[in-house]
């Protein structure tokens, strides 16, 4: 086989604006998964923009959107616009809408470009399965030949979809290695591949604190790390208006397939901005947690001179602390439902993390939760005589919005990033207050309700039952009482 | 000697009978008598209601509208009555009122297409002659989602398509124009769940002003207030209503009367509606029924015409008629539709100030809310899924409404339900184990009241159940759906076009969809009949079965932390994709049959008929939506900002956004309120 049939295939996978359908692409992106392609899957009710930003920072070669609530021709030709006024005229543009979009709607978007919208009369002949490799294959042709990995930022000193950074030339310098090619990339080039100043970190990656100081998130499936990132995300791009945030999001792939669902994206709200990238990796062949060329993907974001880089890794085990090869500040994500506290012994992460981050914290046993983790820690540290609210042990509702415990884990770990790096993040306005609710929605003690009322309807049943049952020997007893008065 | 102990064996059993079941009991023949007369007695709140009960065939049958079970054994009789019961008393199994309203069918239609002007137009086409106007409206995805329309190419195609685009306070009081809005025997539906709050603030601003209209015109001030209008505002660059021959009307040109004000719809005042008005310059034709009521505002608030007291008054008056229902069940957007906009938490808390200012205004005949089954149903969910997950939504609105201090008794009233109708046989009990499981929580959990535990319900029929091939069929499926919800005594219905599966409905497809249930009201003779239902084995069995499937399933939701619990786990969108999944592989198979379309092919095999056009908004319609929402945002420079900023601060102070809303939506347009929100309250997360 030749290289290029053997190179990934990476897709963004989407509903259309204001379109909740998103069964069918549930669907869809789930065979292209098994197909072995790598998915970053954004959801429904995304616009151009978001799908083009996400599609050039993750260097797909397809973007497959459905769309069922009209307007598709105007959507499809925006995102096709779009994709070529941002030297991206090379991403494929897939789509599906049954029976709404028409025919000759068809005709008229292959026409100008759009590479194929499939019609129910295409899943008819071709069957699903088969559409879906028509994606795969044509993803896989080869694209014609691209200028240099550099781009010139314009008059504005703006780089494609008026990003602070050559988002273009970044997601491609990850990719290459990706595909194993770094070393080759950078012993070619004379120049960074991006439009910043300085040059290739000498080798594996450059001393700590070089530039752009690596933060690493960790924590259990489940435990709300990529909300958690997203809230620091945002903290951030509000609170340093002129600084740069990367993110790199690794999820694991399938041994059996190759594929991978990167999941993170979908649940970033605040990433679409000038000042920020986010780049999804698939862990490809390792069994980590964390892909082999996230080293290469964190160089090319500090040459980039990102001011501060996020690395979050797969959902890990107890024992995974792989993270820390990678970064300078290392925070761990869990929940107050880890079972028993002497789980708490085993995992690896509580003994090295600088900061650990309590999430979901509305739920039952969360103060137990936090006790135990501070001793924990305290024990791990031989810290016996620390304060507890001292102690890098924060407790957040990631969910809630501007929720204050995030506030406090944000400045704990910019306080950390200070002390630990070179980096020198001042202290920032206060953080925007919102219209937050008072408690949780259901109280705690109230959190049975349904059980009760299913409790109250059947006790309600049973009494119905045998009241009549009584009553029916009442009717029993006064028939036969007033046949003998009959008999006298 | 064997005597005594049987007596004795009686008084002691007697003693163990309660004394609300003797009674029951005791009073049997009572209730016999009472449905053996022609007439039937009842009050709702404080009016005595007296109705006919009963229909004579051709043949001369007396039919009842209720029948009792002739039961003799005092069980039978208690059971019957504890568990099912006449219709309008507890467990209100066969219905809650003791007979259906008379004068109005449970008819509602869903309509919503281009811009505001082509959507009224449609309503009165479809309630011409309807005595009770009770309207449906379909919102366009740009509304839904709570943005505005643009000319950015992935917004504009969007706009008007659909649904109707809704952006601001003047497109609502063109949309309901002609309807009035404080009438007792209209009713206006709004299917909206992310923005709603928005749009039913618009709402209710027309409302109001169309109120303030007709105070205007009772008190002869027409003069007075266009005096005022001219020094305050420019008359031509206020909004204008465009008629249906593509003119605009201009204020002055509007009828002088309304046919509400003089009480019928006299000959004149259709004809005045009908011609061009008055001739001269903007003397556009309104759409045929429409009165111009809710047009003479266009642009202003009564707030600014009329003295601060009138308006207060008029206001408060105006809340306390307005009757209708606002979709904005939040929990099933993120179960199964998908147009949440705000964190869960902040929509949440929407809703409970659009309830906490209901029960403060008195507004009590508008549901807060309409908790849905219908999109659960849509999305794949089995028909005791659909009712288990809306029931334990709607407990779930409860709890978080008692939780903020509001009293049952005040609130549960403003619940409604809204289910699908498909063809399973569950669906033949749907409301019957809905308002039963209502009426017991109610009554033995919550400790309320009488009026709280009756469930009132919306039908649809099932959308899903349509299909793209034979589509004649699909009116047979509907007919089949609707006998289904009147049978069962739903409050409310709307059936389905038989072309929806393929296209926007046109017309003539929405007349026949109409006809379906005025044949079954008003040809079918069984129908006449009001508790057909009961005393059939069948139905009886079904709808224990389906109870307590319905229990079942809320104490696994109970296992996975009540709603918000499964939710987070994403419990119900995981089983609904399985339930859907399971259809749709019985239905490739065969084993599930569907007629014309995996079973009885015609010769040619059945294809999928494809739309032969289909309804798109025009550009002019789109483009009128953009300069209309420009000139809005330019009449109101001078407040927008300082009523986004005024509404952020309530937020953050925690206070009544809804009373705020009802404000803002005077100055500011949907799109900028609900980005003035995200900085507030956060925005949806997506979820995986």
């Amino acid at each position: 086989m030749t290289e290029v049939t053997e190179k990934k295939v990476r897709l963004v996978t989407a509903a259309a604006l204001f379109d909740g359908h998103d069964a069918a692409i549930n669907i869809m992106r789930r065979i292209l998964q098994s197909k072995g392609a790598e998915i970053i899957h954004l959801g429904h009710n995304r616009s151009v923009a978001e799908i083009v930003e996400c599609a050039i920072e993750e260097d797909v070669q397809g973007i497959a959107i459905t769309s069922y609530q009209g307007g598709h021709v105007e959507f499809f030709k925006y995102m096709k616009d779009l994709l070529n006024e941002n030297g991206c005229g090379h991403i494929k543009i897939f789509g599906g809408g049954g029976g709404t979009i028409l025919p000759s709607e068809i005709e008229e978007l292959h026409n100008y470009g759009i590479t194929r919208i499939y019609s129910p009369d295409d899943g008819r002949r071709m069957g699903l399965d088969g559409m879906i490799q028509d994606v795969i294959d044509k993803c896989r042709l080869p694209n014609p030949p691209q200028e240099g990995l550099k781009a010139s930022p314009n008059e504005n000193g703006k780089f494609a979809l008026g990003e602070w950074k050559d988002v273009i030339s970044i997601a491609k310098a990850i990719t290459v290695a990706e595909n194993g090619q770094y070393k080759k990339l950078i012993s070619a080039s004379v120049e960074p591949p991006f439009g910043v100043q300085g040059g290739f970190p000498s080798g594996g990656r450059g001393a700590v604190g070089d530039s752009g100081a690596v933060l690493g998130i960790t924590g259990t499936g489940g435990a709300g790390k990529s909300s958690v990132t997203d809230e620091i995300v945002r903290r951030f791009l509000n609170n340093y208006t002129d600084k740069t945030i990367a993110v790199i999001s690794v999820d694991p792939s399938k041994k059996k397939t190759g594929g991978a669902l990167l999941g993170d994206r979908i649940r970033m709200n605040s990433i679409s901005s000038p000042r920020a990238y986010m780049r999804s990796l698939a862990t490809r062949e390792s069994d980590k947690a964390l892909s082999q060329y996230v080293t290469e993907a964190l160089d090319i974001c500090k040459v980039a001179g990102f001011d501060l880089i996020i690395l979050e890794s797969a959902g890990v085990g107890q024992s995974d602390a792989s993270i820390l090869e990678h970064c300078d500040v290392s925070m761990y994500v869990m929940t107050p439902e880890y079972g028993a506290p002497s789980q708490l012994e085993k995992i690896n992460m509580l003994d090295y993390a600088d900061v650990i981050c309590l999430n979901k914290f509305d739920k039952a046993g969360a103060l137990d939760a936090l006790h135990d983790v501070r001793k924990q820690y305290k024990r791990n540290y031989e810290l016996w005589d620390a304060k507890d609210e001292d102690l890098p042990v924060v407790g957040t509702i990631a969910a809630q919005f501007n929720d204050a415990g995030v506030n406090n884990l944000f400045d704990k770990l910019i306080d950390v990033i200070n002390k630990k790096t070179n980096s020198s993040f001042g202290t920032h306005k206060p953080f925007e207050k919102s219209g937050g609710m008072d408690g949780s929605i259901i109280p705690p003690k109230r959190v049975r309700y349904l059980a009760e009322i299913s409790e109250t309807i059947n006790e309600y049943n049973k009494w119905a039952k045998d009241q009549a049952a009584i009553a029916t020997k009442l009717y029993q007893l006064d028939a036969v009482i007033k046949m003998m008065d009959d008999k006298k | 000697m064997l005597q005594q102990t049987l007596i004795d064996k009686y008084n002691e059993l007697k003693e163990q009978l309660h004394p609300d079941a003797k009674k029951l009991v005791e009073k049997w023949r009572d209730v016999v008598k009472q449905y053996e007369g022609d007439e039937y007695e009842f009050k709702v709140r404080d009016k005595i209601i007296k109705q006919p009960l009963t229909f004579t065939s051709l043949s001369g049958t007396k039919v009842s509208k209720v029948y009792l079970p002739k039961f003799k054994d005092w069980g039978d009789i208690l059971q019957w009555q504890l568990q099912e019961n006449v219709p309008g008393e507890f467990p209100f199994t066969a219905g809650v009122f003791p007979l259906k309203r008379e004068g109005e069918d449970p008819t509602r239609m869903f309509a919503g297409e281009g811009g505001p002007e082509r959507t009224n137009r449609r309503f009165h086409y479809v309630s011409v002659g309807q005595p009770a106007k009770r309207l449906s409206t379909a919102f366009d995805s740009v509304t839904l989602y709570g943005e505005d329309p643009a000319h950015r190419p992935d917004i504009y195609g969007k706009v008007g398509n659909s649904g109707v685009s809704i952006a601001t306070v003047d497109d609502a009081k063109k949309l309901y124009s002609g309807f009035d809005l404080c009438d007792p025997k209209t009713s206006v539906s709004m299917t909206i769940n992310g923005p709603a709050p928005m749009l039913l603030a618009f709402f209710m601003n027309a409302a109001i002003d169309q109120m303030c209209e007709k105070y205007i015109i009772e008190n002869n001030l027409q003069e007075e207030v266009n005096k005022i209008i001219e020094v305050k505002y420019n008359i031509e660059n206020l909004p204008k209503y465009i008629g249906t021959d593509g003119i605009p009307i201009h204020h002055t040109n509007l009828p002088k009367t309304l046919s509400s004000t003089s009480k019928k719809e006299t000959a004149e005042n259709i004809q005045a509606s009908q011609n061009p008005l008055s001739g001269g310059r903007g003397a556009g034709f309104l759409p045929e029924g429409n009165d111009g009521l809710g047009l003479r505002l266009l642009g202003l608030s009564g707030k600014d015409i009329l003295p601060t007291d009138v308006y207060e008054t008029i206001k408060a008056k105006a809340l306390s008629s307005v009757r209708g229902t606002v979709q904005a069940d939040i929990l099933k957007e993120d179960q199964a539709q998908n147009t949440c906009i705000f964190s869960t938490e902040f929509a949440l808390k929407l809703m409970g100030d659009v309830q906490e200012y209901f029960i403060s205004n008195k507004v009590q005949n508008f549901y807060s809310v309409s908790i849905s089954g219908y999109h659960i149903a849509e999305a794949g969910a089995n028909p005791i899924t659909q009712l288990a997950f809306t029931l334990s939504n709607g407990f779930t609105y409860v709890e978080y409404y008692l939780s903020r201090g509001m009293n049952i008794d005040d609130f549960a009233p403003n619940l409604s339900f809204f289910f699908s109708n498909g063809m399973d046989p569950e669906y033949s009990v749907i409301g019957r184990v809905a308002r039963r499981i209502w009426a017991k929580a109610m009554k033995y959990k919550y400790k309320a009241n009488d009026r709280s535990q009756k469930l009132k319900y919306h039908i649809q029929t099932s959308g899903r159940s349509l299909h793209a091939q034979e589509i004649d069929f699909n009116d047979i499926r509907t007919t089949l759906q609707a006998l289904y919800a009147i049978y069962d005594n739903c409050n409310s219905l709307h059936t389905n076009a038989y072309d929806e599966a393929i296209t926007t409905p046109t017309e003539e497809s929405v007349r026949r969809a109409m006809a379906i249930q005025l044949i079954i009201n008003r040809e079918l003779g069984t129908a006449k009949n009001e508790n057909p239902n009961q005393g059939s084995f069948l139905i009886e069995e079904m709808t224990e079965l389906v109870e307590q499937a319905v229990l079942a399933e809320f104490e696994r939701i109970t296992e996975r932390g009540g709603v918000l619990g499964a939710m987070e786990r994403m419990y119900q969108r995981n089983k609904i994709q399985e339930e859907s999944l399971y259809y749709e592989t019985l239905k490739h198979t065969g084993e599930f049959p569907i007629v014309g379309v995996n079973t009885f092919l015609n010769k040619n095999g059945s294809p999928t008929i494809l739309p032969a056009e289909v309804i798109r908004s025009t550009t002019e319609e789109k483009e009128l939506q953009i300069t209309m929402l420009n000139a809005f945002k330019e009449r109101h420079k001078d407040k927008n900002a300082t009523m986004l900023k005024q509404l952020q601060n309530v937020a953050i102070a925690n206070g009544n956004l809804f009373e705020e809303l009802m404000e803002t939506v005077k100055h500011c347009s949907l799109g900028e309120i609900t980005n003035a929100l995200y900085s507030v309250g956060g925005q949806y997360r997506r979820n995986m």
